[in-house]
């Protein structure tokens, strides 16, 4: 979507868009006036936390958490869909056994 | 009916506004879906503490509220959804960091492959490879062959056995252990080999050692006689005055080398008096003077 789409779906303003972009809390692709709907959530997430009375030190550190979260998720949920994707016999036997001999 | 917003966010109803803030504040925290990403729960109280707020954080509002002109409904503003459900989409995160276990990609495993984004949900892994041993006769190793061993599934498992296998060996058959998965390859079957002993030849590296009984007869006189190899029975001329100890050489009588040749065989001459003692050697023994023989001895003794 475009800057005037964003800004009213994500109720800042210019000032506050720009800002946000130096910063680094919105992604470099917004430069370019192009954006996602994942960036007006971002936007929102970060007037929500400027609302429940995060200062603009804290806002990053945050920011930079909640991106290593979803990370570790996304690459958990991943494995766990590979797991529960074997058989049943399979699950148990990830893990090296010894030897036997005949 | 949505709840009393005095009750959701914790405060009496003459409550001052610094302390409605706090509360709200305490509880945004607390629920805000983006700082619980695994808790659903947390969108639905979240709303509920939203809504409370946004009725009670205006001070106009709020007055309005309390005089019953607006009621709870009244505040309704529909509630984007939450940066989460962004973040955990299929489509990918522009904003997603693998930082937080980056130190857990360390091999080419496939969980390094997913943790680097690069490969799909698909678990795709070698199979195991599996150990088994075989024993094997000493000709069945120096020969070569075909081996067949039985698994305990009942299942058998054809080995082709190389012409002068060692004991100890480890023969590795590619594919024949536990089968990959998500259409990986197979594992290997790695079979360790032991060979038995044999009664009369022995294997020194590429050479087969074998001690050759001859008559007394065979060694003064010397005589053509057959000597066991391990491809079976060899002619072999042993010289006259052959004494025990002598060894001889049959070339080419060995074990099998990889490229096409073979070691040599040893053949060890131990001179045998006959089985049972023999009257007419005994008697010519008797009065036979081995006078150069005796000199030859003393010289020798130490």
């Amino acid at each position: 979507m475009e800057t005037r789409e964003f800004l009213s779906a994500a109720r800042i303003d210019v000032g506050a868009m720009t800002a946000w972009i130096e910063a680094g809390w919105l992604a470099p692709h917004c430069k370019s006036g192009e954006f996602l709907d994942i960036d007006v959530a971002r936007a929102q997430l970060i007037r929500d936390l400027t609302d429940i009375g995060v200062n603009d030190e804290g806002i990053p550190v945050i920011l930079n958490l909640v991106d290593q979260l979803h990370g570790l998720r996304r690459a958990l949920h991943e494995v766990l869909v590979a797991v529960r994707a074997q058989p049943e016999a399979r699950r148990g036997g990830i893990p090296s056994r010894p030897s036997r001999s005949y | 009916m949505p709840a009393d917003p005095y009750q959701t966010l914790g405060v009496k109803k003459d409550a001052p506004q610094e302390a409605i803030q706090k509360a709200y504040r305490r509880l945004a925290k607390k629920f805000h879906p983006d700082l619980n990403p695994g808790n659903k729960q947390a969108e639905e109280r979240f709303k509920e503490i939203s809504l409370a707020y946004d009725l009670l954080g205006d001070p106009d509002k709020r007055a309005r509220f309390d005089r019953g002109e607006i009621d709870a409904s009244g505040a309704e503003r529909p509630r984007q959804r939450f940066y989460r459900d962004f973040a955990d989409a299929d489509g990918g995160n522009p904003y997603s960091s693998s930082a937080g276990f980056a130190d857990f990609i360390n091999s080419d495993d496939f969980l390094s492959d997913i943790f680097r984004g690069r490969g799909s949900a698909n678990l795709r892994m070698r199979g195991q490879d599996v150990h088994y041993r075989l024993e094997l006769d000493f000709l069945d190793a120096i020969n070569g062959g075909k081996q067949q061993l039985t698994l305990p599934d009942g299942s058998v498992l054809d080995v082709a056995i190389p012409p002068g296998t060692r004991d100890g060996q480890i023969l590795r058959l590619r594919g024949k252990g536990r089968p990959g998965i998500g259409g990986g390859p197979s594992g290997d079957a790695l079979i360790e080999i032991h060979v038995r002993p044999h009664r009369i030849f022995t294997r020194k590296g590429d050479d087969i050692h074998v001690d050759l009984p001859i008559t007394l007869r065979d060694a003064v006189l010397g005589a053509k006689v057959k000597v066991p190899t391990p491809s079976g029975e060899v002619s072999m001329t042993v010289p006259r005055w052959a004494n025990t100890g002598t060894v001889l050489r049959l070339k080419g009588q060995g074990v099998p080398r990889p490229g096409g040749s073979r070691g040599d065989e040893y053949v060890t001459v131990k001179v045998m008096l006959p089985e049972k003692p023999d009257p007419e050697l005994e008697k010519f023994i008797a009065q036979w003077q081995p006078l150069a023989a005796e000199r030859e001895r003393e010289a020798t003794r130490l």
